[in-house]
């Protein structure tokens, strides 16, 4: 088993990284001009869009020249866009294999802070072994351009974001909205999973019958009509009917009343899922021979409900449970759009929608990740509900 | 008889808002809005020239002079100012008792007249602010361009880091060079000019000449500065900022220990909440959410023809116009939809003033306006280019009057003035046999670029399409409309794509400059001529004579600085020279319609700059205003 989990794990880290270098790639294929803004665009000189491009990473100063766009009296043949051109232009191109370089070569990065806290300057991995070197030695690093009570931390780094929330970390991004999103998507998981299970089983206990037509019309209007209608339906009867507020708010006098809304609407579709597979996998459970035979011996309904049927029926529900849980961190689009949610659901598509590089690339990871490991923990989830799957050994396995 | 009605009408509404206000509970927690795609992007005011985040920055730091509710020059952190010599030196002396703290209000340090230098060597400091916010103290400051120079060079020989240790510190080169001289003990900071000019006074309301604190820099570095958030950044304004998330909300707290606590009033708390679109912000409004709203044209039609919302037709109230003047700006060096072939059909017809004036006269621009403003759409009529509010002569004259009069337009609420099809019919006539005779094609193709993904804007373009249609006829010229993806600039604007661009332009300081300084031919720093109407790419003789006598005008006008009304009036005469040239087509002013809980009259309006959303002074109740209120309102604000 320890060798099967750490082969996937390492399959996994390969399918990350893959999936990462290329929405890297892909990102660096975009012209250079959408890494400005509108008036950034017209108001900078191209000196300044150059030196912009080159903190972004992706020029660097031209080593021929040094940055001068001249050699000697002639305008440098490394940097020089067009033959007609009197000067080059002082930077060059990356190369994109570079940058991945530094992506994954800054991934760990050694903050410094003052005595109040606050981040003064960070040490770059080049630094790092002289910055040991002469801490190990009892030497002062920073040679005294350091106040007292300054200190080191080390931390994970994806970069800082260039557009949404300039100059922030994506980490600090990233785990900011991550906190919302998480703590409105687990509720709603939670309330989903409940209600979605009670009442399909419910559904199958009673099949045929009112209760289980009354679920089946729910489950099809919920997948049949859009989305945004109910939302706009649930939204304006919340607000008009109940006095809910419209949207999130976490300084309101009662933030979770804030919170009910979106959580209502996330439930609602997620709800209608559990129902309907629930329903299906008890009613094939409810066919099978030993079902049958169970209740020949006169085991009852409940039991034969709950001890057999519901735990085989629950097992193809418990592969996607990890998942699911993961996958709250990922926000809604619609959710968090309509109910002003500050989690992640829309930020993927308005860091694309910016070009905010570093941000995408942080929440791809981030979303990569967590596929692969919700899928992970799935294939092991079932393993401990029903021992009989096998995940390794020969034949009959998963 | 009729000064003698006007004044009992005046006395009357007084009288009815006296009645209602007397009933009215005081709003002290202020909740706002902004869409979504207006978020701040920096908490560092000298690293931004985006409105979405100066609007929220005019209310954390004091800059030295701010306005009123009509628009004037009004004393901040600074108590008085003066110039000496007829506007070459302005000395500004600041108030005692300023703090800088930090979000919980605690005390950080000193506001000292050395924090204006700092700041302008942050501005001017290539390394340090990209060159954001430089090019009005480098046009204006003595100095400033050498020492942006300086820095850039400096930059590009020893590294970032060399120019990042700069500062305004004594014996420093910045001190050496720019002019600027601040002298703690008497909280004097003197600015020497590169020329006489006489609306400097305005500039110091911009954020290029917002103080720093040094010891701010020395605690969080050069690069912590830069990356500022608003749980680090140290206050000096009227409000702090207690929570913020992005695309959620902010809250502004007022500051406790503001220095001018005792002169202003301010909200408790001031909540500008993120929002998706006006739909949903005018359902925030009914549930109670918002404090105000400004509608979109379906809610307000809706609403005024009583088929939704009926309730709330006695509380509409159109609102005051913006600071943006918009323009029709015409291409004349434009490219195929290839991106490098020259449109010479275009290039040809548009370089011909009869053609160009055909367009001026012949359009009928009501039903345009009516987008913004379906109910009253002359209230967004605009012949001028300057924007209104901008300066005002010694008698209190609207520049844009002096304007208006040398065109010989004036507003009238019942029918757009400018509208003549006689004489476009003339113009028309001679630009057809003209340019047939170059040979120009008819119908000239005029290519209108909108964005694709929104609704709005191709609702409009199909009523500009039909504007063009039924006034100037399709055997003569086609509006036709296409769409970008995600940048005007790098789709459109930069292959030189479109014939005509609708966009506005507001003013960073009171003087016209501001405004036609953007249209000189010839001039790098002419923002329009060079990103929009590529004036100087086209060599048609007759338009680039027409475009220099204009030029000349406004650098005549430009070197009157010893007499304010000498300056405008000929500004007024340069500008009607544009106008009449017709090398732009005024095109409107955003005057939309509102619901509100707030004293429009009150707010801080601002024609330029950035102060118009500093929450200070504003009065604001529970309950909304009804349109008679604020009509009461306003006619009690035009007697002041």
């Amino acid at each position: 088993m320890i060798k099967y989990i750490l082969k996937r794990l390492f399959q996994s880290l390969i399918v990350v990284l893959l999936v990462v270098c290329v929405v890297f790639f892909l990102l660096r294929m975009m012209p250079s001009d959408y890494f400005f803004t509108e008036d950034e665009l017209i108001k900078f000189t191209e000196a300044q869009k150059y030196a912009k491009l080159e903190r972004l990473g992706l020029m660097q100063i031209c080593a021929n020249c040094e940055g001068k766009g001249m050699v000697g009296d002639e305008a440098c043949p490394v940097c020089r866009e067009s033959p007609q051109a009197a000067k080059g232009t002082g930077y060059v191109n990356r190369s994109v294999l570079a940058q991945l370089g530094d992506f994954f070569g800054d991934m760990l990065q050694m903050r410094v802070f003052n005595a109040k806290g606050k981040e003064v300057k960070t040490i770059e991995p080049v630094s790092l072994i002289p910055y040991l070197s002469q801490k190990l030695n009892g030497q002062d690093p920073f040679e005294g351009s350091m106040k007292d009570g300054y200190s080191v931390r080390m931390m994970f780094n994806l970069g800082k974001s260039i557009r949404l929330e300039k100059n922030q970390y994506v980490t600090d991004v990233i785990a900011a909205k991550m906190s919302v999103s998480l703590g409105i998507g687990l509720v709603s998981l939670a309330i989903s999973l409940v209600l979605g299970v009670v009442l399909g089983v419910l559904q199958a206990r009673y099949k045929d019958k009112l209760f289980d037509h009354i679920g089946t019309g729910y489950t099809v209007v919920v997948n049949a009509v859009p989305r945004l209608v109910i939302y706009t339906i649930i939204m304006i009867a919340g607000a008009t009917l109940l006095g809910l507020p419209m949207r999130y708010d976490a300084t309101a006098k009662d933030p979770w009343l804030t919170m009910v809304l979106p959580v209502i609407c996330l439930s609602i579709g997620s709800t209608a899922g559990y129902m309907l597979w629930t329903r299906r996998y008890m009613v094939d459970e409810l066919n099978k021979d030993y079902i049958r035979l169970a209740k020949l011996k006169g085991l009852s309904d409940r039991k034969v409900m709950f001890r057999h049927v519901l735990k085989n029926a629950f097992v193809p529900l418990a592969q996607y449970l990890p998942y699911s849980i993961l996958l709250t961190v990922g926000g809604s689009l619609l959710v968090e759009t309509f109910f002003a949610v500050p989690g992640m659901g829309p930020e993927l598509t308005t860091a694309i929608s910016r070009y905010d590089l570093n941000l995408v690339q942080g929440i791809v990871l981030l979303y990569a990740s967590m596929g692969i490991i919700g899928v992970f923990l799935g294939d092991l989830l079932m393993t401990v509900i029903d021992p009989r799957i096998k995940l390794t050994g020969k034949g009959d396995v998963r | 008889m009729k000064k003698l009605l006007s004044l009992v009408l005046v006395a009357a509404m007084l009288a009815t808002l006296a009645v209602s206000a007397a009933g009215a509970e005081e709003l002290k927690n202020l909740n706002t809005y902004e869409t979504k795609a207006r978020e701040l992007e920096t908490w560092n005011i000298h690293y931004s020239q985006a409105a979405a985040d100066l609007n929220v920055l005019c209310n954390l730091i004091d800059g030295l002079l701010t306005n009123d509710n009509h628009g004037n020059l009004k004393l901040n952190a600074a108590k008085s100012y003066e110039s000496p010599d007829g506007g070459k030196t302005w000395v500004f002396t600041l108030n005692e008792g300023m703090t800088w703290f930090d979000k919980d209000g605690n005390v950080q340090a000193d506001v000292k007249a050395s924090d204006w230098a700092t700041g302008l060597e942050w501005v001017l400091n290539y390394a340090k602010n990209d060159s954001y916010n430089a090019s009005m103290p480098m046009e204006m400051i003595a100095g400033a361009e050498e020492y942006y120079n300086y820095t850039k060079e400096l930059t590009e020989s020893e590294g970032a880091d060399a120019v990042k240790a700069l500062d305004a510190g004594e014996g420093s080169k910045f001190a050496e060079t720019v002019g600027i001289v601040c002298d703690d003990e008497a909280g004097t900071i003197t600015y020497t000019l590169v020329d006489q000019l006489p609306y400097f006074p305005s500039v110091a309301t911009y954020n290029c000449l917002y103080p720093l604190s040094a010891e701010l820099i020395e605690e969080i570095g050069v690069d912590g500065y830069r990356d500022i958030t608003w749980e680090d950044l140290w206050y000096s304004g009227a409000y702090v900022i207690s929570y913020y998330e992005y695309t959620n909300q902010k809250v502004f707290t007022k500051s406790p220990n503001y220095w001018n606590d005792a002169n202003c009033k301010r909200f408790d708390t001031v909540t500008v909440k993120m929002v998706d679109s006006a739909s949903v912000a005018f359902q925030l409004f009914k549930n109670g959410e918002l404090d105000h709203v400004s509608l979109d044209q379906a809610t307000l039609q809706g609403i005024y023809n009583g088929t939704s919302d009926a309730e709330y037709k006695d509380y509409l109230v159109e609102a005051r116009p913006t600071k943006y003047s918009y323009q029709i700006h015409l291409v004349y060096s434009k490219n195929l939809e290839d991106g490098e072939t020259p449109d010479v059909n275009w290039n040809t017809a548009i370089a011909n003033e009869n053609f160009r004036k055909s367009l001026y006269y012949g359009l009928d621009l009501t039903n345009y306006l009516a987008r913004t403003n379906a109910i009253n759409p002359l209230s967004c009529q605009n012949y001028v280019y300057t924007g209104n509010g901008v300066a005002f002569t010694s008698d209190g004259t609207d520049y844009t009057q002096l304007v208006r009069n040398e065109l010989g337009l004036e507003y009238n609420y019942e029918s757009y003035v400018r509208y003549n099809p006689e004489l476009a019919a003339e113009y028309k006539a001679k630009a057809i046999e003209e340019l047939t005779a170059k040979g120009v094609t008819f119908p000239v193709t005029v290519d209108y670029y909108i964005s694709g993904s929104s609704d709005v804007a191709a609702q409009t373009a199909k009523v500009l399409e039909n504007i063009f249609s039924t006034c100037l006829g399709d055997d003569y010229v086609v509006l036709k409309t296409n769409t970008y993806v995600s940048s005007l600039a790098n789709e459109v604007r930069k292959p030189r794509k479109a014939s005509i661009y609708i966009n506005g332009w507001g003013a960073d300081f009171a003087d016209p400059i501001n405004f036609l300084g953007q249209e000189t031919y010839n001039d790098t720093a002419a923002y329009y001529s060079n990103a929009y109407s590529n004036c100087n790419d086209n060599d048609d003789p007759d338009l680039i004579a027409a475009y220099q006598e204009f030029t000349d005008l406004v650098i005549a006008a430009k070197a009157i600085t010893d007499d304010m009304d000498a300056r405008y009036a000929a500004f007024a005469k340069a500008e009607a020279c544009f106008l009449n040239h017709a090398l732009v087509i005024p095109c409107s002013y955003e005057v939309g319609w509102e619901l509100t809980k707030i004293n429009n009259y009150s707010k801080v309006y601002s024609m330029y700059g950035m102060q118009a959303y500093r929450y200070v002074d504003w009065e604001a109740q529970a309950e909304p205003y009804t349109t008679e209120e604020m009509a009461a309102l306003a006619a009690a604000y035009a007697a002041e």
